[in-house]
């Protein structure tokens, strides 16, 4: 057999298995994506809890002023060390930074394989699957059964203090950690300052604004941060 | 089946709705997906594996290598999922926390969801209308994400590299920027309510900042991701002492 013809038949097979995790991957996660929707969604239409459209898009736009930029930018970032098979799985089981490509990482570390090479993408595809497969079993049993029993046996104050104060001590670490990785004092600043400003003197003086704070504290930040950038001495002086 | 619930928009009992049977199965649904996804993956390397130049006893050994390395990792996501499950009931925590989502964008989420309706996560305020809005704008916002993805892998697969020739200066600043952004001003609204959340939030950044420093220092990187758990359960802690004995909670 010539050479010519084993590759042939190389690019043939890696075009299947291209098209297989490209549909499957597909369809599982528009499964993943309606069956996410529907659990709120369910809440909303049996539950009688007498929420209004109007409520929900308001919130949903609150949101997206904070968050729409990242749905875009996410994907295109990863892209390239996750390839297109991975793409369907990260974006489904998340956690993709701090757990996905470590993981990915030492697959292919441990077998000698490159990222961007097709061993590199295999290794990895099986990494994220071994990953994935640790994580489901974890969370079923840590968090759905043991978890659930727990909460179950805790006190009803420690439970109650413990929803009250979570999400601020959630928000003091991850605004330290994205601190210490991102390595950007100058933007730091900038976003301290900018949503000191729109917390204690933008919101108090116009109530009205309150919903869009977090947008405006972001789209605020970006484009301070792009004007305020430091520039290249060689560009100045030329 | 009984499909209408026993809702109470005013009612602070969360987990009257958040755990009803109905979630439990859509959670479940969507692990599945995840599993059988998997599956078709893995059977379709083992085939595909000689021509990418791979064997399959690298195959394995690569499953292994991943499926170990996450195990630190996951185990930190289960701390915090399980801090999270009186807040939100465990199928929504499974569903968003554990997988599509994380701890950080969802709760930010949740809490700018919250805001639109003049609530405060977790407190009087914080009832099952809350709740379910909260938890449909969070729902909402992962399935951008993945709108996202299903939209433009098949676009950079195909190579299109407009997307990817975005001006690399452009592409350093504007993402930190948003993010620090989008946190720092998170941050800032909690800093403006009761005295015990300003506590929380500055022990909570106090925890991490020593761990970082300490796998800093001492090259101890699983306290990188095990730092937001132990902020949480420290910040909770000091907390619910300070709550408990005392620190007025002018709510």
């Amino acid at each position: 057999m010539s050479s010519t013809t084993v590759t042939t038949a190389n690019s043939a097979i890696l075009a299947t298995f291209d098209r297989t995790t490209s549909r499957w991957g597909r369809l599982t996660m528009i499964a993943a994506l309606v069956m996410s929707l529907a659990a709120p969604f369910y809440l909303i239409v049996f539950a009688d809890l007498g929420i209004t459209s109007t409520q929900v898009w308001i919130a949903f736009l609150a949101v997206a002023a904070g968050f729409s930029f990242f749905w875009v930018v996410e994907p295109i970032t990863y892209f390239p060390i996750l390839g297109p098979a991975g793409m369907y799985q990260a974006f489904m089981i998340g956690n993709i930074a701090n757990k996905l490509l470590p993981s990915a990482l030492v697959a292919q570390a441990t077998i000698g394989a490159k990222a961007g090479t097709k061993r590199g993408e295999f290794s990895a595809l099986m990494a994220i699957s071994g990953a994935a497969i640790v994580h489901v079993l974890f969370m079923l049993v840590f968090v759905g059964i043991l978890g659930s029993w727990l909460v179950s046996i805790v006190p009803a104050d420690v439970t109650a203090v413990a929803r009250l104060y979570i999400f601020p001590s959630i928000i003091g670490a991850v605004v330290v950690q994205l601190v210490v990785t991102l390595k950007q004092p100058r933007v730091t600043l900038i976003a301290m300052g900018t949503a000191a400003f729109v917390y204690f003197v933008l919101v108090p003086s116009l109530p009205a604004l309150a919903n869009l704070a977090t947008g405006i504290t972001v789209i605020a930040t970006a484009s301070l941060a792009w004007f305020l950038r430091s520039k290249p001495r060689s560009a100045l002086s030329s | 089946m009984k499909f209408s619930l026993p809702g109470d928009p005013d009612s602070t009992d969360i987990l009257a709705i958040a755990n009803v049977p109905v979630l439990w199965i859509l959670a479940i649904g969507v692990f599945t997906a995840i599993i059988l996804q998997t599956i078709v993956y893995v059977r379709a390397a083992r085939v595909a594996a000689p021509a990418a130049g791979i064997t399959s006893a690298e195959l394995k050994t690569s499953f292994r290598a991943g499926a170990v390395a996450a195990i630190g990792p996951s185990l930190a996501v289960v701390l915090v999922s399980v801090a999270l499950l009186g807040l939100f009931g465990t199928p929504a925590v499974l569903v968003r926390v554990g997988l599509v989502g994380s701890a950080a964008t969802e709760t930010a989420s949740a809490s700018i969801a919250a805001t639109t309706m003049g609530a405060v996560l977790g407190d009087a305020s914080y009832t099952q209308a809350v709740f379910a809005v909260a938890f449909m704008a969070m729902s909402l916002s992962g399935a951008m994400w993945m709108i996202a993805t299903l939209v433009l892998t098949p676009i950079l697969k195909r190579g299109d590299s407009r997307l990817r020739t975005v001006n690399p200066t452009l592409m350093a600043i504007i993402p930190a920027a948003a993010l620090l952004g989008a946190f720092a001003s998170l941050g800032m609204a909690e800093l403006g309510k009761t005295p015990v959340h300003v506590l929380t939030v500055l022990v909570s950044a106090a925890v991490m900042g020593v761990c970082l420093l300490v796998a800093h220092l001492f090259k101890q990187s699983w306290l990188r991701e095990w730092g937001l758990g132990f902020s949480i359960v420290i910040g909770l802690i000091v907390a619910y002492g300070a709550h408990t004995t005392g620190l007025p909670p002018v709510a």
